[in-house]
Parts: structure tokens; sequence; C-alpha cells
């Protein structure tokens, strides 16, 4: 028997929403997540507008959400998070097809890093503060106060006055991906560069260097999951398990991203800034150019679609300290996120006091 | 499962990416009600519209309720009001005499389905919140409580929406005459 709810029904079927409408969506709503001045501040942040972080789709679906790059994956990426927790560094098993290339001694990152940790000498205070400035689409979106301790202990606030009341507060917004990605720059800057991606990847959450039978039996599980979730988005190329080149790209994504975050908390600690370039001298996707910026001489680095799936990131830093200057994110329909960055050495008791 | 009550107070206490994943749960069936009631092209632009309004507006979550798609709905039909009100009337209703107010777009929308356009038509006649939980029930799969958080309305008056919706269906001669093709065709094979 047919009813007036079965008639309704039969106008249900509307045209699905184009796979890259979801990623545009989101894209939207991270925008829109990064607070104003006067807001609240965030735990943490990224250099990028809104996180830069590669959509790849790891054998556990993990990884984190991307803003805009592949929009497929990510699509299918969000809602497969995964719980799994960082693993120890493991080697990098040759069956994954990872293959960590360390860095080319003597190129110009390397070089710097060696410059730096051979002029660091004492340091003084205990602690780094950036202040970030970001406009988007020529629109100042936000200030950020970022105030990191050689503890691992972190600070944030909107201005002065937030960051004052954080320290005094003790808001210690630190957390263990924090702590794993300093901890791993901080190794890269005296160890194996090897290893020292391992740490830097493992920073969060990933089954990279797993063997290729224990990523096939994880990926083999999300299965069903996965293909549901694609019917439902219209996906209609299917999704395998990244190896080879891909794998190699999400690897490589990882240490990037990871190893920029460690940046923004510890650019004034030269051990952590020297630990990044060296790390980053290991990403054959990123391109290193001489120039200058406000008269002084600069590196420009930059992490091209080849990385980042569909946009690129220029990374400014001082040519002589590695000091980060800017950051410019550039992604497919999105505006163009503009960060400049003011690095300090200084003490957490000063910063306590307002002297900063 | 993390419920998505625990991620929107994950959010509220400063995780982004928990409100990501609440985002994820939904996307799909809130990109594919806008789709249904404004058509895929609006609904893909107002997709992100409805993100960042329900992102914004999350503290007024009543985290009782562990499942947040009515909630996200609810937010959806408020951008949905919105981006017909801004509509130009011509681009909604030819004739808009006939409605109980301006932003109602149903009356419109898509009578090029000849073979649907009768039940359109029949939906079009019915009271905005009337067509709103009979269509949050026939489409969305909800209960009639669902809709009625939805609609911000008591789950009584929900059902007697409902009902009234139904019934007003069922009397509609154009609806009568499809129902009795249907069923006496059924009831002969």
């Amino acid at each position: 028997m047919v009813d007036e709810m079965d008639l309704v029904g039969q106008l249900k079927a509307a045209a699905p929403l184009r796979p890259d409408a979801y990623e545009r969506a989101r894209t939207t709503l991270r925008v829109a997540m990064i607070p104003l001045p006067g807001a609240a501040p965030v735990r943490r942040r990224r250099f990028s507008p809104a996180g830069n972080r590669r959509g790849t789709l790891g054998t556990l679906g993990k990884v984190s959400i991307g803003a805009g790059f592949g929009a497929v994956a990510a699509a299918v990426a969000i809602a497969l998070v995964a719980t799994s927790t960082p693993r120890s560094a493991a080697p990098a098993g040759s069956s994954t097809g990872a293959s960590t290339g360390p860095a080319a001694v003597g190129s110009t990152l390397v070089t710097l890093a060696a410059d730096i940790k051979a002029s660091g000498g004492s340091v003084q205070g205990n602690a780094s503060l950036a202040i970030t400035t970001q406009v988007i689409g020529g629109k100042l979106m936000q200030a950020y106060y970022g105030l990191y301790t050689d503890g691992g202990a972190l600070y944030s606030g909107d201005d002065r006055k937030t960051l004052v009341k954080a320290v005094a507060d003790h808001a210690n917004q630190a957390d263990s991906v924090d702590t794993r990605e300093v901890a791993a720059a901080r190794y890269a800057a005296n160890g194996n560069l090897t290893t020292a991606r391992e740490l830097m990847v493992n920073a969060t959450p990933n089954d990279y260097f797993l063997s290729l039978a224990a990523r096939q039996k994880i990926w083999a599980k999300g299965a069903a999951a996965r293909q549901a979730l694609m019917r439902e988005k219209g996906i209609k190329t299917p999704l395998t398990m990244p190896t080879g080149k891909a794998l190699q790209a999400d690897i490589d994504d990882s240490v990037w991203n990871n190893s920029i975050d460690s940046l923004t908390w510890g650019a004034a600690n030269p051990e952590i800034r020297a630990g990044v370039l060296r790390l980053l001298s290991t990403l054959p996707e990123v391109t290193v150019v001489k120039s200058t910026a406000g008269g002084q001489p600069t590196l420009t680095l930059t992490a091209g679609p080849a990385l980042l799936e569909g946009g690129k990131q220029v990374l400014t830093i001082n040519a002589k300290t590695g000091m980060p200057i800017s950051s410019v994110v550039t992604l497919p329909q999105v505006p163009t996120s503009v960060e400049t960055y003011q690095v300090s050495r200084v003490t957490l008791a000063g910063v306590k006091a307002g002297k900063f | 499962m993390t419920s998505d009550a625990e991620l929107i107070g994950r959010s509220l206490a400063g995780d982004g990416q928990a409100f990501m994943e609440v985002v994820g749960r939904h996307e799909v069936a809130v990109g594919a009600y806008l789709a249904r009631r404004a058509g895929r092209e609006a609904a893909e632009d107002l997709l992100g519209d409805v993100w960042v309004a329900a992102f914004e507006s999350r503290s007024t979550y009543d985290r009782s309720f562990a499942e947040a798609r009515p909630w996200l709905y609810g937010v959806a039909l408020n951008r949905l009001r919105r981006y017909w009100r801004s509509r130009p009337a011509e681009d909604l209703v030819p004739d808009v005499t006939g409605l109980a107010n301006g932003w109602d777009p149903w009356p419109a929308v898509d009578a090029r389905v000849d073979t649907q356009a009768v039940l359109r038509a029949a939906l079009a006649r019915l009271r905005p919140e009337e067509r709103e939980v009979l269509t949050l029930v026939a489409w969305e799969d909800l209960t009639v409580a669902d809709a009625a958080r939805v609609l911000g309305k008591p789950a009584g008056t929900a059902r007697r929406l409902l009902h009234q919706a139904r019934m007003a269906l069922r009397d509609a001669p154009e609806v009568a005459a499809l129902l009795t093709d249907l069923n006496s065709v059924k009831e002969s094979q």
C-alpha cells in the first residue's frame, strides 16, 4: 500500500555535491576558525591560514585535514581519523617504499644550520617569543603572541596583555605533539638525519614506517568504511594505499609541516632552528633561492605543488640567522595568507613582568 | 565512538580539530539536505556558510543530545531561509501571492520535472513548517522528535504539523488520484 509519505520519498533524490565542494566548505570553516584579535587565544596555531597539512590518506586513514590539498583524499580522510599513537622511530622498511633521503651535505640549508650552531654559543634568555601577524586576502586576520620556553611550556595570547596573563596564570598549552616536534628538531641539529626525519614524522600519528604487510592489514580493515564514504561523496576513482612515490610524498609532507610547527614554537632557539633547517634540507620538493627582503639577505624556501598538492608555501628566512621572516601560503580558491614574524629571545620572568 | 556532543565540547575548549570531525561525520547528509531544497549549485555555495554558522553558534548546542545532525539541519535551514530571502523574487516564485511568506521558494522548485510536478505542487501548497517536518521525516530519515529539534519546536507540535501535512497531501485531489492509481496497479499485480 503506497501512502503519501512514500510519494514524498520519491522526491528525495538530489544531485550529490561534487567532492571538491566538501573541501571548499571545510576550507571556508577553517578560515573562519582563525580567531580574530580580541578573541580568546587558541591553544596552538600553524603558519598557514588553516593548517597546511596535505590531505593524505595513510593506511590508517588518519592525518590532519588539508586546507585545499588533495581534496578527494582529504574528503575521505576527514571521517576516518584514526586513534593510533605515534610509534617510536623505527627503521624505514624498504617494503614501504619510503626512502628517507638524508641531506645533501653542503647544501645551503645545511651550511646555514652549521653556521647557526657555530655562532650559537651561550644563548641568553630561556624562551622563544614569536609575534605573528596574519593577513588573508589583504585583511588583517589576527595577531598571535607565542611563547615557548626551553623547558617545553607554551603560552599564547592575542596581544601583550593576554600573553602576560597566560604566563601569570600558568596557562601552559603545550601538548605531546609540540613536545615531540621540538624534540625531533633538537635531535636533528646534531643527530642522524634519517632518524631525525622519523622522529619528526612520528610526532603525529602515522603508519608510514610499518611493514607493507602491516599497512595493508590496516588498510583492509578500513576498506568498507572508506568505500561507503566514497560512494556517498560520489568519488569515482578508487583510493589506493599510498606506496612508493605517493608514500614518500606523504612522509615528506609530514616532515615539512611538523618541522614548520617546531619552528613556530622555537624559532629563537638556535638548536631548534638549526635542526629544522637540516630537516628541511632533506626535502627534494623544496627549493631554496637566495633573496633579499627589507635590505637584508634572505633565503626563500618554496614547497610547491609536488609537496603541497595544489598549492605552495613560501617561507622566507634570514640568510645569516635562519630566523623566519614571513610565510605566504597560496591555495586554490582560497585567499592568499601572508604571515610575518617577529622572533626574539626572552625570559619567562621578563614576559611575566611585561618586559618584552 | 566519541559523540558529537563530546566533540563540540572539546571544540569549545579550543580543539579545532574536534569540530572538523563533526563536520566530517555530517557533511554528506547536510550537503544532501541543502541540495534537496536549493539545488546542487546553491548547496555547494551554502555548505561552508553552514559550517561557519554552526561553529560560531556551537556554544548554544544542547550537549544532552549526543547526535548533532538535527541541530546542523536547523542551522542549515536558517541559512537556507537567508538565502531564499536574498534571492530575487523572480528567481524563486513566479506567483508569490499564494505563499505564506516571502521567503518560501517551493512553488518554483524544479517544476521542470514533469513526472514529479504534481507532488511538488502539492508540497508547495503546504505551510512551510508542515512541509519542513514532512520532508525532514521523509527525506532525512529523522524521527519526529528530531525534526522538532531542527525547527526548535516541541515534539508534540512537530507531530501535529506532520499529521496536518499528511492529511493535506492525502486530501489533495491530484495526490489522491496518484495514490489511487498506484495502489490499484499494485493490487492488480
